[in-house]
């Protein structure tokens, strides 16, 4: 079951992490949280986590730049943590950016509700 | 003029100096006579000799004064006369002056004053003419907005209207005899194309080019995007080799940029409380205990209200992408069956809640497409909207049937509705068209059609209604196997075939459902 599986949620728009990981929770995944860029990216690298579910547009530093550090030729990022952006950007080159920074996946978040996003997810991990 | 007089004068004197040079030959000649005689013969000479030369003399200056006037008046008058019409005065009247050959010399210069005159009128009018057509084009060349130039056959620069110095920065002075290519080098990804153009089209009369779009620096190193028209003219009497007119398209390029920023702005801020809205609706849907049977269908509604917004969304920013050219397609293998269902899966709720019957018809097996899912699912989501728009409550019938011809895969969605009048069917797939029968039973923005075909084209495939008033309508699209990307090359993903591009975006390895 889920209960093992840990997510972290880098995103600055605190109540929308917290809708997202109300629902998560209650499917019973342990849901961390990182409330920028930066922190997200330490906390990342800090511990071991199934599933990174990433914003873009956040300050101290972009989802796409935490992806890329995560993900780069000298990632310190687990390689079997999977990481899917979960941003409103619907822009493709943003979409091609992140496929090309090896992201797991690419969600728009005001295209899905909770729901939808604990059965991604339950597919993923 | 003044020294004419004179002139006459001075001849009139030589002819004097002439005549009385014949008495005093007389004179000389008695003289040599009498050198042959004696003194005293001699005295008698002198004696008589003085007389004889006042009375010889006088009359003979008297006679070629008057001989010399008689000569000289008619010519002077005629000399005046000629001076008179070198003057511009054509009024002159010779006839009946003079006598004999005066006279005849007289009507002749009659004839030519008048024949003069006629020319002169004729000639001044036609400059006149010729005057007014050069300032009422100088006028129209200068009041116009576009900029105009003119090119000799080497390509350098003959005429150069107010609009271009104003649009460039330079003046007629400093581009006059300048090559164009130097002084006005339109650029398309920094090819000159339009000097290459007329260099190649040199000598083919009336040939037109025309560009869009094309960068031209100011004299202070502005850029301006203009659209430029050129045209050969060879014939020209005046040596126009090409006349070339543009037209600053800056201010709008800067309005389109900041129109297309602004969309992509506001959709993106505009779907953060959607995003909201949406999530704590499911919530409220999964959660909410105890809610009469009326607030759970508050709930509803408000449900379908959030997911019709997000989608009119959807499809502005979808429309903003078509006008950039940023509607980059990521085509893959799809099944094209299970992606069906599975759209299918998503819009029966939503038909269920507005009490019409949604149908799927498909055949046992498809042939991998190659498409993008994303798009495709756009364009089934918006003809299912619209038909479940245009049909009634409890009897509108949708049903979605997939079918193979050859190398095509067809889709259609038939409905039972109002049905489009035949007149409106040519312009039922341009943006912001609405059918005007219908605009105040149905709240569409005139978008998703357009989105439909824009999309359906790029795949390489074509769309199309058939429908009958009071029967429904049938919107049927047809998309290649081997789906052709049209807009961009072939992105990195193309031929990942572990990607799963699903309704709301992509998976790797794994299908959204």
């Amino acid at each position: 079951m889920a209960g093992s599986k840990t997510i972290l949620f880098i995103e600055d728009d605190k109540p929308i992490a917290e809708m997202y990981a109300r629902v998560l929770e209650r499917e019973g995944y342990k849901v961390d949280f990182a409330y920028n860029g930066a922190d997200g990216a330490k906390k990342a690298q800090s511990q071991h986590y199934d599933l990174i579910l990433l914003d873009i547009m956040m300050p101290e530093k972009t989802g796409i730049e935490v992806l890329q550090e995560l993900r780069g030729p000298d990632g310190k990022g687990s390689s079997e943590t999977k990481i899917v952006i979960l941003t409103n950007l619907a822009q493709d080159k943003t979409s091609q950016e992140a496929l090309k920074s090896q992201a797991d996946g690419y969600i728009i978040k005001a295209d899905i509700v909770p729901s939808q996003l604990a059965g991604i997810v339950s597919k993923l991990v | 003029m003044h020294s004419q007089p004179n002139r006459f004068s001075r001849q009139s004197l030589a002819l004097f100096f002439i005549v009385s040079l014949i008495p005093a030959l007389v004179v000389a000649a008695i003289w040599y006579v009498n050198s042959q005689t004696t003194t005293r013969q001699i005295l008698d000479f002198q004696s008589y000799v003085l007389p004889v030369m006042v009375l010889g003399v006088l009359p003979a200056l008297i006679l070629s004064f008057i001989f010399a006037e008689l000569l000289t008046r008619p010519v002077r008058r005629i000399h005046r006369a000629v001076l008179e019409l070198a003057n511009g005065n054509f009024k002159a009247q010779f006839r009946g002056q003079g006598a004999g050959e005066f006279q005849e010399i007289g009507v002749a210069l009659d004839q030519v004053a008048a024949k003069l005159q006629q020319t002169l009128s004729e000639a001044t009018s036609e400059t006149a003419i010729i005057e007014a057509e050069r300032n009422k084009l100088r006028g129209v060349l200068g009041a116009m907005t576009d900029g105009v130039f003119a090119l000799d056959h080497s390509g350098r620069i003959i005429l150069f209207n107010k609009a271009a110095s104003q649009l460039t920065g330079r003046t007629m002075e400093e581009v006059a005899g300048q090559l164009a290519e130097k002084v006005m080098p339109f650029r398309q990804d920094g090819e000159l194309v339009m000097t290459r153009w007329l260099a190649s089209e040199r000598g083919n009369r009336h040939k037109i080019g025309q560009w869009t779009g094309l960068e031209l620096y100011r004299a202070d190193g502005q850029s301006l995007y203009v659209d430029v028209q050129a045209v050969v003219l060879n014939d020209d009497p005046n040596g126009i080799a090409a006349l070339v007119t543009f037209h600053d398209l800056t201010k709008n390029r800067q309005l389109e940029e900041m129109k297309i920023d602004f969309v992509a702005l506001a959709a993106h801020e505009l779907r953060t409380p959607l995003t909201e809205i949406k999530g704590y609706l499911d919530i409220l849907q999964h959660e909410a205990k105890g809610l009469s049977k009326t607030n759970r269908d508050f709930l509803d509604r408000t449900v379908a209200s959030a997911n019709q917004l997000s989608g009119l969304m959807r499809n502005l920013l979808n429309v903003a992408r078509i006008e950039h050219g940023e509607l980059g397609y990521q085509p893959m293998a799809l099944n094209y069956l299970d992606f069906v269902k599975e759209t299918m899966n998503e819009l029966q709720a939503r038909a269920k809640q507005q009490e019409r019957q949604l149908k799927l018809v498909v055949p046992g097996r498809l042939p991998t497409l190659m498409a993008d899912p994303m798009a495709l699912r756009e364009v089934i989501v918006n003809l299912v909207d619209n038909a479940i728009t245009h049909t009634a409550p409890g009897t509108g019938a949708i049903t979605i049937t997939v079918s193979r011809h050859r190398n095509e895969i067809e889709t259609s969605v038939k409905d039972n509705g109002v049905g489009i009048p035949s007149d409106a069917i040519p312009h039922l797939f341009t943006k912001f068209y609405r059918v005007s029968e219908m605009k105040s039973t149905s709240r569409g923005t005139g978008l998703g059609l357009y989105i439909c075909k824009s999309i359906i084209e790029t795949h390489g495939g074509h769309i199309w209604v058939d429908s009958a008033i009071g029967e429904g309508s049938v919107f049927t699209f047809r998309v290649p196997l081997e789906a052709v990307a049209q807009d961009k090359p072939n992105s990195d993903n193309t031929t990942t075939s572990t990607i799963t591009r699903g309704a709301h975006g992509w998976i790797k390895d794994h299908p959204i459902h």
